[in-house]
């Protein structure tokens, strides 16, 4: 694995139990992340991308389970460690920063508190005046005032709480931090000044983030490259630009075209039809074909692989695999003919 | 001493604005909500309880056929205002005019007639249909109760031209449904066509679309865009996303702590900018193109309680243009180009 | 408004698999399907469901399955489960017309009886008590029968059996077993009614007798009616009376929720066995008054209940939503809040009624309310508590079937609470 890659998912599937059946949130999706950027993991609810965010500290619940898949990070298969060393890495290597920062932390702690113990917790060799000054200058840092450390997170607003939530995670000074639609309870202006803080504190700590959301312009503002999933598949990856400017998947480019943009004049929105798929008994071949407005027979056949389209941007579509879609098209000539 | 008004009067049989004339006009709205004290500091503090002043002092008026946006963050009052104008919540000061008739003079049977002249659509779909009612005995409801004179079967027969009307084809099929049966989407459907079934005039949304998904978005918008031409409604649009404002609304108002800042046709407050807190508002919606990425910083601080809001303008700690005038005189609504109003000191420097 | 399976299968709107299959298929194959997903808790709720039908349906016809009336001294006392009875019999002349000792009362004046026993025979003690109890019931009837027997004893069994064949006596009382060894030799003779009157118990009682010769099994089986009866009577009037109060209360708030709060929860301080017996008391015994005072204990918890229920449903949008089509109070209460909250209800209400039978059995125990000619499950427990050593039979069974009842409402009460709870479903 190049250096340049902090974590590299391979052929990753969470599967769920659920009363009709097995269904698979993450289907066989592979995803690099490189070290210090920015990757915006962005889709629609029920696409699996909070599912795969939890999976990355292998944090899933009962009836979720990994049946397939490497999770390499920093040179190491995170799959082959027994989840009890899973605690040490959580926290300390990886952090995380959940959507409604209320649930996440302790209502009858103080900040401070939450910080140093966060810090014992994991090095229980730093003296308690240590760790109380580290967590002083971590707050400063993250424009928290001293004084409010003493507060509990009820007297906090959602912005604040986010501001520490980000504080737990780099307490302990991880290598990557997974934010998982950290903004969306935020007001508009305290979001964009949390992306601003987002980006400062990758350029200043080489922090990598996956931050991901449901908002495009989120991603568009704060994220270096980006990753769209779809029913539980990787649709495209590539940087902000190629993504946004020239993207390749269909799906992205209607859900380009149908978020509003408060720069451009007002257009049409595009109108997406159909439904997300159910995950259960998802569509055959490509599961974006009964929405797909360039939909080839071969879609309905056979799943696309998930390809370099142009250097780095990747795309799972049939319409670049072209020497796969004429084949199948040629055999149905010769079939029909 | 208000007259007894006709049920003609009230319902709908009879409309005094025209198109384009004043269909609601708010005039010095205000909503105190008194802080839950405990029994013996509410003893202590017998005259001064403490309160939210979740809406504080705010002026308007709705052109018939118009979609009106109000637009804040939280703490601004928005939803507030949206019940107030409903009378869903009793007004601690103002009055709210509705077509000529105000509200606050109207009897409870009174103010239950006019309802079938507005209506309101709430943020989750989920929450606000009855998880015991099927659809079509929450579509029909409003019917039953503002629509006496109807047979069952017309009453059922307009309720399956509502189904329709909102796009949930076949009816038959969705009348016995349960809302856990279907998606979020469609539910917002029925949401609407629940509204829509006694022919209102006004219909007050907020955030209708906030918790769809993306791709649904655009189709809800349309829905009631299509719905607007069709039943020549008005809407009150409440909604922070003023990305989403701008594709809908003809005119704007923007709101901080209770009070108003800007008011105006959409394209005068987002093109000629008056208010500071305008501007940051509209420089802090993420934009989805990497190329157009904001530089300018964002003002400081955060939205300071509504129990203390500051002196003088509410915005003046946090404001880059503030001065000395700021914290001590509240500005005043006041006309700045035609048809656009503000309330700040020193809006003409903006406008620079 | 009905559908037909063709109109379903085209139109149906999206939804996963299961739910769209689920919708075409019958309430019963539902309840089968519904297997699948709510795991052990179905098992407990149909285990229990059975138990609780099979309860009420014995509650219903205690005739069909109890093989003695509840009151009726059908044997001897203290008899062990499934003892063989050894009743002295009665033995006759072929031809004679005597089938049971109380064939042999005559008017006052007439003739005694004559009837042979074995001597030295606990036989002759049988039959004199036996006599005596039969002569105290008739001698009060309008007719004026007596029954005092005259007792010729005897020597041998083959002595007693000569002497009824030579006429002079017209009846012998001997042990049943001793006679079946013998009775090929006497041709002329044959049994009539045990000394009890009954013709015959071959199997025993199954669960032996109590302390006066009543059937256990079949005073329990009766018994099942009084305790359902005291059980869902009580409920039901808790139910009617708490739900209502605690919709209005949660509904209306302020003074009138107060007040009755206040009242409600002062009510529920009390114990409840306490409380019950002060009503009692009070009132006199009798069913209906055990039924009012159980039924008042449990008025608080469905007030409570319901109360809190209706506060947070309150709460919810869809009532904002009802309050915005102008829906009037009384509206919103019947068709929003009521129906969301009766879920809730209907699980209290099982548990309840396990809650009112253990009530009521325990003021029966205590001698409190009911006659104690009725047939009672308390009232055997307590009639049962002197005889543990010696008959444990008399109140281990009573107990058991409180048990069980109880066991049964409880479980279904809280299966129940697993299935329709939705959020607890959704998980």
């Amino acid at each position: 694995m190049s250096d340049d890659i902090l974590y590299s998912i391979r052929n990753l599937t969470v599967e769920y139990k659920t009363r009709g059946g097995a269904v698979r949130a993450v289907d066989n999706v592979s995803l690099d992340i490189r070290r210090g950027e920015i990757l915006g993991l962005v889709g629609e609810s029920g696409c699996g991308k909070s599912t795969l965010g939890k999976a990355l500290m292998r944090l899933h619940d009962g009836p979720a389970s990994i049946p397939a898949g490497e999770l390499w990070f920093d040179g190491r298969n995170l799959m082959d460690l027994p989840l009890r060393e899973m605690t040490d890495i959580r926290g300390a290597e990886i952090g995380m920063v959940f959507q409604d920062p209320m649930t996440s932390l302790n209502p009858v702690q103080r900040i401070l508190d939450h910080l140093t113990e966060t810090i014992h917790t994991h090095e229980p060799e730093t003296s308690d005046k240590a760790a109380r000054a580290r967590a002083e200058e971590l707050a400063e840092r993250l424009g928290i005032r001293r004084e409010r450390l003493k507060e509990y997170p009820h007297q906090m607003s959602g912005g604040m709480r986010q501001r520490v939530m980000i504080s737990l995670a780099l307490a302990l000074r991880a290598k990557l931090v997974i934010a998982d639609e950290p903004t969306t309870s935020l007001d508009v202006i305290v979001e964009a000044k949390f992306l601003d803080l987002l980006k400062e504190l990758q350029k200043e700590f080489g922090l990598t983030i996956l931050l991901i959301t449901h908002n495009i312009g989120v991603v568009a503002e704060a994220a270096d490259r980006v990753a769209v999933m779809y029913a539980a598949k990787m649709a495209e990856v590539g940087t902000a630009q190629d993504v946004f400017i020239d993207p390749k998947h269909p799906y992205t480019q209607g859900l380009l075209k149908s978020v509003p943009n408060i720069k451009l004049d007002s257009a049409d929105l595009y109108k997406m039809g159909g439904q997300p798929p159910s995950l259960l008994h998802p569509p055959s071949g490509c599961r974006f074909h009964p929405r797909c407005p360039f939909v080839m027979d071969v879609c309905r056949d056979k799943e696309p692989a998930f390809e370099p389209v142009a250097g780095d941007h990747l795309a799972s579509c049939w319409l670049y695999q072209t020497q796969v879609a004429n084949q199948v098209v040629g055999d149905q000539e010769v079939q029909n003919g | 001493m208000a007259e007894q008004k006709s049920r003609d009067e009230i319902s709908k049989s009879i409309r005094v604005a025209t198109e384009g004339e004043d269909l609601v006009r708010v005039e010095e709205l205000r909503k105190h909500f008194p802080v839950q004290a405990g029994f013996l500091a509410s003893l202590l503090n017998r005259g001064n309880i403490p309160t939210v002043k979740a809406v504080d002092g705010v002026s308007f008026t709705i052109h018939r056929g118009e979609v009106f946006g109000l637009a804040g963050e939280s703490g601004s009052g928005k939803s507030t205002i949206g019940r107030l104008v409903l009378r869903l919540y009793e007004p601690t000061s103002g009055h709210v005019i509705f077509d000529g008739i105000d509200l606050q003079s109207l009897s409870a049977d009174e103010m239950r007639l006019i309802r079938s002249r507005m209506q309101i659509i709430f943020q989750d779909p989920l929450a606000s249909l009855n998880p015991r009612m099927s659809l079509g005995q929450a579509i029909e409801h409003p019917a039953q109760i503002h629509m006496p004179e109807l047979s069952l079967k017309d009453r059922r027969n307009r309720v399956m031209e509502i189904f329709h009307a909102v796009g949930m084809n076949p009816p038959e099929a969705f009348y016995d449904l349960f809302p856990h049966q279907i998606s979020g989407g469609q539910r917002q459907r029925v949401v609407l066509a629940r509204a829509m079934i006694t022919h209102p005039e006004l219909i007050i949304a907020d955030e209708p679309i906030a918790m769809a998904d993306v791709s649904v978005r655009a189709l809800l918008l349309d829905l009631m865009m299509d719905l607007k031409k069709e039943f020549d409604l008005t809407y009150l649009f409440i909604t922070h996303d003023l990305a989403t404002a701008k594709y809908v609304c003809d005119r704007i108002a923007i709101l901080y702590l209770g009070k108003l800042c800007e008011v105006g046709p959409l394209n005068e407050v987002y093109e000629h900018t008056c208010h500071p807190y305008t501007h940051a508002l509209l420089e802090a919606v993420p934009v989805p193109d990497p190329r157009r990425r904001r530089t300018e910083p964002m003002p400081a601080g955060e939205i300071p309680n509504a129990i203390n809001p500051p002196s003088g303008c509410h915005f003046h700690p946090r404001c880059p243009l503030a001065k000395e005038i700021c914290s001590v005189e509240e500005p005043l609504l006041r006309e700045i180009r035609p048809g656009h109003q503000v309330a700040c000191h020193y809006a003409e420097e903006l406008l620079k | 408004m009905p559908k037909t399976k063709e109109q379903l299968s085209k139109t149906i709107p999206e939804g996963t698999t299961w739910e769209v299959e689920l919708k075409q298929v019958g309430f019963v194959r539902r309840l089968f399907m519904a297997r699948r997903w709510y795991g052990a808790d179905w098992w407990f709720v149909a285990i229990s469901a059975v138990g609780v039908l099979a309860f009420i349906i014995v509650a219903i016809f205690p005739g069909l399955f109890a093989p003695f009336s509840p009151d009726a001294l059908v044997g001897p006392s203290f008899l062990a489960p499934g003892a063989q009875v050894d009743l002295p019999v009665l033995v006759v002349p072929v031809k004679s017309s005597i089938n049971k000792l109380a064939d042999l009362a005559v008017p006052p004046g007439a003739a005694r009886p004559t009837v042979a026993v074995v001597e030295g025979h606990p036989t002759a003690g049988a039959l004199n008590e036996q006599a005596q109890k039969i002569d105290e019931v008739i001698k009060d009837q309008p007719k004026g029968l007596r029954l005092r027997p005259i007792i010729d004893r005897y020597p041998t069994l083959a002595g007693t059996l000569q002497a009824v064949i030579n006429g002079t006596d017209m009846l012998a009382v001997v042990q049943m077993t001793e006679y079946s060894a013998v009775k090929a030799q006497f041709p002329t003779l044959r049994e009539a009614a045990t000394i009890t009157g009954v013709t015959s118990t071959a199997g025993g009682f199954i669960l032996g007798t109590n302390d006066i010769g009543q059937d256990v099994l079949s005073r329990l089986l009766w018994g099942t009616r009084i305790a359902l009866i005291i059980g869902f009577s009580s409920s039901i009037v808790s139910l009617v009376i708490g739900v209502p109060l605690g919709l209005m209360a949660g509904f209306v708030g302020g003074t009138f929720d107060r007040l009755l709060s206040l009242l409600m929860d002062s009510l529920y301080a009390f114990p409840g066995l306490i409380l019950a017996i002060a009503i009692t008391a009070v009132l006199g015994p009798s069913i209906l008054n055990i039924i009012i005072a159980i039924s008042v204990l449990y008025i608080p918890t469905y007030y409570r209940i319901v109360r809190g229920q209706t506060l947070s449903v309150k709460e919810e949008v869809y009532i904002e939503a009802a309050k915005s089509i102008g829906a009037r109070s009384l509206e919103i209460l019947q068709r929003y809040i009521f129906p969301n909250v009766i879920p809730s209800v209907a699980i209290i209400f099982s548990v309840n009624v396990a809650d009112a039978i253990l009530t009521g059995a325990g003021l029966s125990f205590l001698g409190l309310g009911l006659p104690p000619t009725l047939a009672d499950w308390g009232i055997d427990v307590a009639r049962g508590q002197r005889f543990i050593q010696t008959a444990w039979w008399m109140i281990t069974f009573p107990g058991l079937a409180i048990m069980l009842i109880v066991l049964a409402f409880t479980l279904m009460g809280e299966g129940l609470t697993e299935i329709f709870n939705p959020k607890l479903r959704d998980r």
